[in-house]
This record gives structure tokens, C-alpha cells and sequence, in this order.
């Protein structure tokens, strides 16, 4: 009987607490908690980052790129000479998002699909890895169809590439980019079709609307023209991300900066460029 | 046999002491500001809330990050510019009912989120039926009172009160 008072004593006097102490009773959940927002854009600057349109989300991006600013007054330093990438990108599902787009002076078509295989933790899983497939078409008029040499085939290239990105702290993520490009067609027969590449590249948060990016394509197999170093600032206004960036590469599509980049920095090739994007929510 | 009543008596006795609070995992909390270019509105359906009949005391919490917007870019700016989820990810209530008749509550309590903490008085509705107790409620917050900073320089300017609702059905915990 001893006993039985004491032992429900205990337990009066743990209900007691319990009382006391009603938030224990809301728990903490134990759900992982997703690192997200690791770039404002989907890219970070020419190349794609880890980040996709949210699911029934369309992007639309008008992608401009000036010439060189070494190219004098008489070219107003490059503004005379523009090129345009029109592009639209839509989320089918959080983690999976298509996009097509088009850039006006090498005549290309590209179309990617981005899937996003991992997404960081915090205190678990510590990168958020997408994987990002694209294919080319460079357009051809109908002379060229009727060419005996001419092939479909021959008028596509392809990019593979995983993005591995770890948000280090809220101000600064790191981004790496092994990359494959595949070209059906390649100029020298001597030439190999598939590029290997490797782009490292990041954003730093100087305040919470505007953020430094930077982005260095590195070729690894088969180099023939320069690697691709670029710099840019992310402006949010509302609905709208500017970005502004500085390249030696005047592209807008992964073959072209990563395998045929001709500008150097030092000798003042530098080509301005901006990306104006906007977000449309078709569906919810 | 006596003894084993009595044994059985202090035992239950402990158990009805339990047998007061009320608890939800799913309350609704959504909150609503109109704004010049764009009404501003979010819904939280994942509110945790737990009340003590006995007590009166009563409590709420929820992750900022599981409020969804109308767009997915609101709700980013939101948690990465406004709320800073990363580094606050919860808000929280604890509070009291200091009156209650007619269905009509008046609670008074802390209501933390962003980093702050402020005293509030709410006036709602709670309801008992048989094993569940349903809350509502509606009461402005200042954005302000939470150091939440309105930029300048945005496209669409945020209204600097919101108006916040909240509806929940508590069951008993058995």
C-alpha cells in the first residue's frame, strides 16, 4: 500500500510538471529541415545553378551580352554589338523544371531539363545536388538542307553536367560543376566529341537583396581556347532578379563559354552582359 | 481488496490529472496584408497548439518555413528577407486565458517570432465540445514590434500591420 502511494505520488507529481511544462507536450518535430534559397537565380552566371523554377512557376529570362569593352569608343566599348538569349523555364514538380531558350548570334536553340536528385540538411545530408541535361540544335536554312553532306544529326551538341552546391553559411555557397560536352560534329577530325570540364563557382550576400557571383569553367580534356571567368552581381527587386555580369565569354549556352571562349581577361576582352528574369505563377 | 481500491483509486486520480489538456498538430494560422500592387496572404495548416482546461493555460507553435504562400517567390523573400527562417525558424505562443464566458476568451500572453518576444492580449472564441475545444481567433500584429524591416526600395510595398487568424481544433489527450 506503501508502495502504491508513493509510486502514484511520483506519478501525480510528474503529471504536475507536465502541466507545468505544456510546451514539451507540442514536441519538436523531428522533420529534416532543407537548407533552400542557396542562389537568387537560376543560374550563377552563364552557368546553371542549383536552384529551379518552383513547381508551376514559369521564368522568363532576357539574357543580353554587349562586345568587348576593349572594342573602343567608336563601338560605345562594346555596347553597339549585342546578342540576346530569349529563354523560358517552367517547374513541372519542385524538383524537376524543363526550360528552352534561344540565342540570337550563334542561331541556337537549347533545351535543358534540371532534376534535383539531393537537397542539403542542416545538420545532415551536406549538399544539394541537381542534375542538368541540355540539348542544341543550331538552326539551318533550307540551302543547307539541301546539301548532300547535310545531317540532323550533325547540327546538335549536348551538355551533361551535376551541380554540387553547399550553402556554408546564409551569405556564401559554394558551387561545383563537373561537366561533359558532347559535340556530334566537331571541326578536326582529330578532335574529340566529349569535353570534360570541371566549373567552380559561388555567391556571397552583401546584403539581403544583392549578392556577388562568380563562376570559373576549368577544361580538364582537349582545351583549345580559354577557360570561361565570369563575375556578377544578383540585384532582387520584388519580381524581378538583375543580374549584371562581366565574361571573357560572350555565350550564353554551356558548349560555347566552356569550350569556345576566346576573350582574355588581361588583354581587356571583356565582354558586359545582364539577365533580366521574371516569375509568372501559372499554377499553384 | 480494500487496499487494492484504494491502490487503484490514487492511481486514477493521477491519470484525471492528465486528462485536462487538449492538443492539436494541424491548427490553422494564416495571416493576410493589403498592400498597394499585391495582397499579401500565407497559410500555416502544420500549428501545433496545446491547452490546459485546468490550468488555462494555452500554448502555440509553428515553423515560419511551413506558412505557403500564393507564389513561391513570395514565400522566399519571406523567409530569406522578412522572417529569416534560417535563423529563426519557429514562432511561438505561450499564454494564458485570463476570461472566459460565453464562448468568449480574452488570452493574454507571449508571442515570440524573429528574435523578439512581446506581450500580447487577444481576444477570440473558445469552444468546448465533449473532447475537443475549438479556438479561433483574429489580431493584428505589428511588423515593427518584431524588428521586421520594410525595405525601401521593392516593388511592392508591405503593409506595416498584418492581420493574423487563427482556427484550431484542440481533441483531449487521452
Amino acid at each position: 500500500m506503501k508502495k502504491t502511494i508513493l509510486l502514484s505520488i511520483f506519478l501525480c507529481s510528474f503529471s504536475v510538471k507536465a502541466q507545468e511544462n505544456l510546451l514539451n507536450l507540442l514536441g519538436n518535430d523531428n522533420e529534416p529541415m532543407y537548407i533552400s534559397y542557396l542562389f537568387k537565380g537560376t543560374k550563377v552566371v552563364n552557368g546553371q545553378s542549383v536552384e529551379l523554377p518552383s513547381k508551376g512557376v514559369l521564368q522568363f529570362t532576357i539574357q543580353h551580352r554587349f562586345g568587348t569593352l576593349n572594342s573602343g569608343f567608336y563601338n560605345l566599348y562594346g555596347l553597339d554589338n549585342s546578342q540576346v538569349r530569349l529563354g523560358f523555364d517552367y517547374g513541372i514538380k519542385d524538383y524537376l523544371s524543363v526550360g528552352i531558350g534561344r540565342s540570337s548570334a550563334i542561331k541556337k536553340i537549347d533545351m535543358n531539363s534540371k532534376f534535383r536528385i539531393k537537397r542539403q540538411i542542416k545538420e545532415g545530408f551536406p549538399f544539394t545536388i541537381v542534375m542538368n541535361s541540355a540539348i542544341y540544335i543550331k538552326q539551318w536554312q533550307s540551302a543547307d538542307a539541301q546539301l548532300e553532306a547535310f545531317l540532323l544529326t550533325n547540327q546538335l551538341s549536348f551538355t551533361n553536367q551535376l551541380l554540387v552546391a553547399r550553402k556554408i553559411n546564409r551569405d556564401l555557397t559554394i558551387q561545383f560543376s563537373p561537366t561533359m560536352v558532347h559535340y556530334n560534329l566537331v571541326e578536326k577530325s582529330v578532335e574529340t566529341h566529349d569535353k570534360y570540364s570541371v566549373g567552380v563557382g559561388g555567391r556571397y550576400k552583401i546584403t539581403k537583396r544583392l549578392s556577388l557571383n562568380s563562376e570559373y569553367f576549368y577544361q580538364l580534356t582537349d582545351k583549345k581556347n580559354n577557360n570561361a571567368l565570369s563575375f556578377g552581381f544578383d540585384i532582387e527587386t520584388g519580381g524581378h532578379v538583375f543580374q549584371l555580369h562581366l565574361s571573357n565569354s560572350s555565350a550564353m549556352i554551356a558548349p560555347e563559354f566552356i569550350t569556345k571562349t576566346n576573350g582574355n581577361w588581361l588583354d581587356g576582352d571583356i565582354y558586359f552582359g545582364f539577365n533580366i528574369s521574371r516569375v509568372f505563377t501559372i499554377t499553384k | 481488496m480494500e487496499r487494492l481500491i484504494t491502490s487503484f483509486f490514487f492511481l486514477f486520480l493521477c491519470v484525471n490529472l492528465n486528462a485536462q489538456q487538449y492538443l492539436s498538430l494541424d491548427g490553422v494560422i494564416t495571416f493576410f496584408s493589403e498592400a498597394p500592387l499585391e495582397n499579401i496572404s500565407a497559410e500555416n495548416k502544420k500549428v501545433s497548439a496545446v491547452y490546459d482546461s485546468q490550468s488555462n493555460e494555452i500554448a502555440f507553435q509553428l515553423q515560419i518555413e511551413d506558412f505557403i504562400f500564393p507564389k513561391p517567390l513570395m514565400q522566399e523573400h519571406f523567409n530569406e528577407n522578412y522572417l529569416e527562417s534560417d535563423i529563426f525558424p519557429k514562432s511561438l505562443f505561450v499564454g494564458k486565458v485570463i476570461q472566459h464566458k460565453n464562448g468568449k476568451a480574452f488570452v493574454v500572453g507571449d508571442l515570440s517570432m524573429h528574435g523578439k518576444t512581446n506581450r500580447i492580449k487577444v481576444e477570440g472564441s473558445l469552444k468546448q465540445e465533449d473532447d475537443k475545444v475549438i479556438i479561433s481567433s483574429e489580431f493584428i500584429v505589428k511588423l515593427e514590434d518584431y524588428n521586421i524591416e520594410i525595405p525601401t526600395i521593392v516593388m511592392y510595398k508591405i503593409a506595416e500591420e498584418i492581420e493574423v487568424k487563427v482556427n484550431i481544433e484542440l481533441i483531449e489527450v487521452k
